[in-house]
């Protein structure tokens, strides 16, 4: 009895010791969210983060929040604690996360990385301080989309001050059938007041320069500039009723795109997904689309509105898990890797990495569209871009901006004629700094 | 019955003390003794049926009186889903509410949207019931065709909703277009009544099956000699409807008028899908300002402070419904 005893006991303690061995051998583990959902991104990821754990001999679990989902769920995982090792995010939950000090700083990876081969407006979007809070991945680049063979047909040049830009619009509002009724549209002004409004409207204020902050100071100034905004909205304004479709006013990204790709308007602001939707609703516009970039309101344009995908690690976890995060961060920044996250996405996601970027644009889905890639590459060279707020660097205002209607209810309320520009902009202002006066508490 | 004869010799007590009616025996009183073996026997009873119940105190309390206590609570606080410490900060969340002039259209937006979906709902389902309580051949048929727009998910619902009034493309735009309602590529979506009438228009749409089912059900259990007896006296179809059929449904339609008010004026997908509260806001409504409130500026405070205010406005319903329902049981 007491050897039988003695035998189960001895094979219970192996058990439990050799299951004590197979956990530290795959003791850690990383979890990390993305926002991306759509499948070819989320296999290229899977990919990557798999091939990297099995180098790290590490486990790690892969869960894809969807954008709209973003804040909801970060904010209830930062109530429980739980948030995730590494997050792939745009900046808004960038400066979230790092409004909440949640984040590692990764200035550290960034160097391992090699600094010198990140595109400058990519980091900068980043920076508090000289403290770089997320490791650029990709970033789209707001221009304007158009008609290239309706612009040749007319005789029309690419508008180079917003008067010419009117002028072209207006002369590209086509009625094929003298009916009496356009059928093609100039410019589309799409008003969404989910994220789209602000987003057109953003694009106007910056190429006008006007900011939120001051981008040296990081003061709110939008209140100071009330002037300019206004003359900023009314030009919107006047472009929408000039030549763009009524409905407009409730297009999100899908009737835009989907207007330009059927041929009911001549040209429109995207980040250049319209080019996958022209090759898979109509492949024959695939070649007649171009873009160029909303010039400044006399031809100088101050900046642009862009937004990017980052990775950034908590500071939640221990040291141990903090450290294992940024090995694997530094792993994922080769430049074939940079560039097949890259082009995973549907159409001008331009890597962070001038590496990258080399090995991106030879790629055959983007080398059929140097054009574009050339205006394009140029502007995140060349000029400056910003997302919602952060002409300062992180601010989570941004977030704000993002997840609420506010931008788009005073639009859509100027465009109805039920305000005029200046009360929709004090509108904004006052809600601006009512969002500030949260954040700031 | 109690097992009395059980208890007879035990503890000194006599058959006389444990009383005549062995039915009635927890009625001893005659010894301390008995009376402790009883009344253990009786509390146990009890703690039967206070076991049984417990479940359903449990879940009562926990997902009904903890939320709306602690959501009352954090109304009266700063709370923000970005800090992690809160304030007490009393009514202050309701005066910024008061004096907040988008609360006032939001709130008529939500009496608008509320009140002529539910006419809507019971009307078109208070129709239907009536010709589906034809027996006619196809009946479980039609039945059942009639109630697909229940089973239709609400994502699917506002997809379609935004593709039919597309102002380019949408076969519901060109119909008003072509008739001369709305402009030449302009969408119903796009104009402020527009909008909100197309919403109200989906929503009795798909929420019709619930009135017409609970009607029907109704229009079986009214005595059909009622109708003989009218028919009798010269009453016509109308006059049937009007002075027998109405006054039967009386206390059903107040009360799907209650459930379907607490429902729609809560209901927040179908809206925000399809015009995300715009155009102008004149398509939001109290739920969706919950939830900027919530997940856009992170504030629960002021978003419970005004879940509270739309819970009141329910509550009184909720109020009237119980009262009905008492009517109805005497």
């Amino acid at each position: 009895m007491l050897l039988v005893f003695m035998v189960l006991v001895t094979l219970s303690t192996g058990l439990v010791f050799a299951g004590g061995q197979q956990e530290s051998q795959k003791a850690e583990k990383l979890v990390i969210w993305t926002n991306l959902t759509a499948e070819a991104q989320t296999v290229v990821l899977t990919k990557q983060f798999n091939e990297i754990a099995d180098e790290m001999g590490i486990d790690i679990e892969m869960v894809t929040v969807s954008f709209g989902d973003m804040y909801t769920k970060l904010a209830t995982a930062m109530q429980s604690g739980d948030v995730p090792d590494i997050m792939h995010t745009n900046e808004g939950g960038v400066a979230y996360l790092y409004a909440n000090d949640m984040l590692t700083p990764m200035n550290e990876v960034i160097g391992k990385i090699g600094k010198d081969d990140f595109v400058k407006s990519y980091l900068d979007i980043l920076t508090v301080n000289g403290t770089v809070w997320g490791v650029p991945d990709w970033a789209l680049h707001t221009s304007v989309w158009y008609r290239k063979d309706l612009f040749e047909k007319y005789g029309l040049n690419i508008p180079r001050n917003w008067d010419e830009l009117m002028k072209t619009a207006k002369a590209l509002n086509i009625d094929n059938d003298s009916d009496g009724n356009i059928d093609i549209y100039g410019f589309a002004v799409s008003m969404s007041a989910v994220n789209v409004a602000a987003q057109v409207y953003y694009e106007f204020l910056y190429s006008a320069g006007v900011y939120t902050f001051d981008p040296k100071t990081g003061e709110y100034i939008f209140g100071k500039n009330k002037k300019k905004a206004t003359e900023v909205l009314q030009y919107m304004i006047d472009l929408y009723h000039a030549a763009s479709p009524p409905s407009s006013i409730e297009w999100a990204w899908s009737e835009f795109r989907n207007a330009l790709v059927e041929g009911n308007v001549a040209m429109t602001q995207d980040m250049g997904a319209v080019i996958l939707m022209a090759q898979s609703n109509n492949p024959e516009m695939v070649g007649k689309l171009g873009c160029f970039d909303l010039p400044g309101v006399n031809g100088d344009k101050k900046a642009s509105f862009g937004g990017s995908y980052n990775f950034v690690a908590s500071n939640q976890g221990d040291e141990e898990k903090v450290k294992l995060a940024k090995i694997f961060l530094e792993k994922l920044y080769t430049p074939e890797r940079a560039a097949e996250r890259a082009l995973s996405r549907p159409m001008f996601a331009f890597p962070s990495m001038y590496s990258a970027f080399d090995i991106y644009k030879k790629a055959d889905s983007v080398s059929q569209y140097q054009d574009e890639v050339d205006v394009i590459y140029d502007a995140f060279q060349h000029s400056t871009w910003y997302r919602y707020g952060m002409e300062a660097g992180l601010n989570q205002m941004a977030s704000q901006i993002e997840a609420t209607t506010f931008f788009g209810e005073a639009i859509q309320s100027a465009a109805l004629g039920k305000w005029t520009a200046e009360e929709a902009v004090d509108y904004i202002d006052q809600m601006l700094q009512e969002q500030l006066s949260i954040i700031g508490d | 019955m109690y097992p009395v004869d059980a208890f007879l010799g035990q503890n000194g007590m006599s058959k006389e003390m444990v009383m005549e009616n062995s039915e009635q025996a927890y009625l001893i009183k005659s010894t301390k003794q008995g009376r402790n073996i009883f009344l253990n026997f009786y509390t146990r009873r009890k703690l039967l049926g206070v076991i049984f119940i417990l479940p359903t105190i449990l879940f009562l309390v926990v997902f009904i009186l903890y939320p709306v206590l602690s959501n009352l609570f954090l109304s009266l606080t700063d709370a923000c889903l970005t800090k992690k410490n809160y304030n007490f900060i009393g009514f202050e969340n309701y005066l910024k509410l008061f004096t907040n002039k988008m609360f006032l259209k939001y709130s008529w937006n939500t009496l608008v949207w509320t009140f002529f979906s539910v006419i809507g709902q019971l009307v078109l389902g208070l129709g239907l019931a009536m010709l589906i309580n034809y027996q006619t051949i196809g009946g479980p048929f039609l039945r059942g065709f009639l109630l697909i727009p229940y089973v239709v998910p609400a994502v699917a619902l506002a997809l379609i909703t935004k593709w039919i009034f597309n102002g380019d493309y949408g076969i519901a735009s060109k119909w008003l277009q072509n008739i001369g309602l709305i402009d030449y590529k302009q969408s119903p979506l796009a104009l402020p009544g527009g909008a909100m009438a197309v919403l109200i228009f989906v929503n009795i749409w798909r929420s019709y099956p619930f009135p017409m089912l609970i009607y029907w059900a109704a229009l079986k259990g009214i005595d059909t000699e009622l109708y003989e007896a009218a028919g009798v006296d010269g009453a016509n179809r109308f006059q049937s409807f009007w002075f027998i059929t109405l006054p039967q449904l009386k206390n059903t339609t107040i009360v799907l008028a209650i459930l379907r008010i607490v429902w729609t004026a809560t209901y927040f997908d179908l809206i925000w899908m399809v015009t995300g509260g715009g155009p102008a806001g004149s398509t939001t409504h109290l739920p969706i300002m919950i939830y900027q409130s919530s997940f856009g500026t992170f504030r629960i405070g002021y978003a419970s402070a005004i879940s509270i205010l739309l819970g009141i406005v329910l509550f009184v319903c909720i109020i009237y419904y119980v009262r009905k329902s008492g009517d109805f049981a005497d």
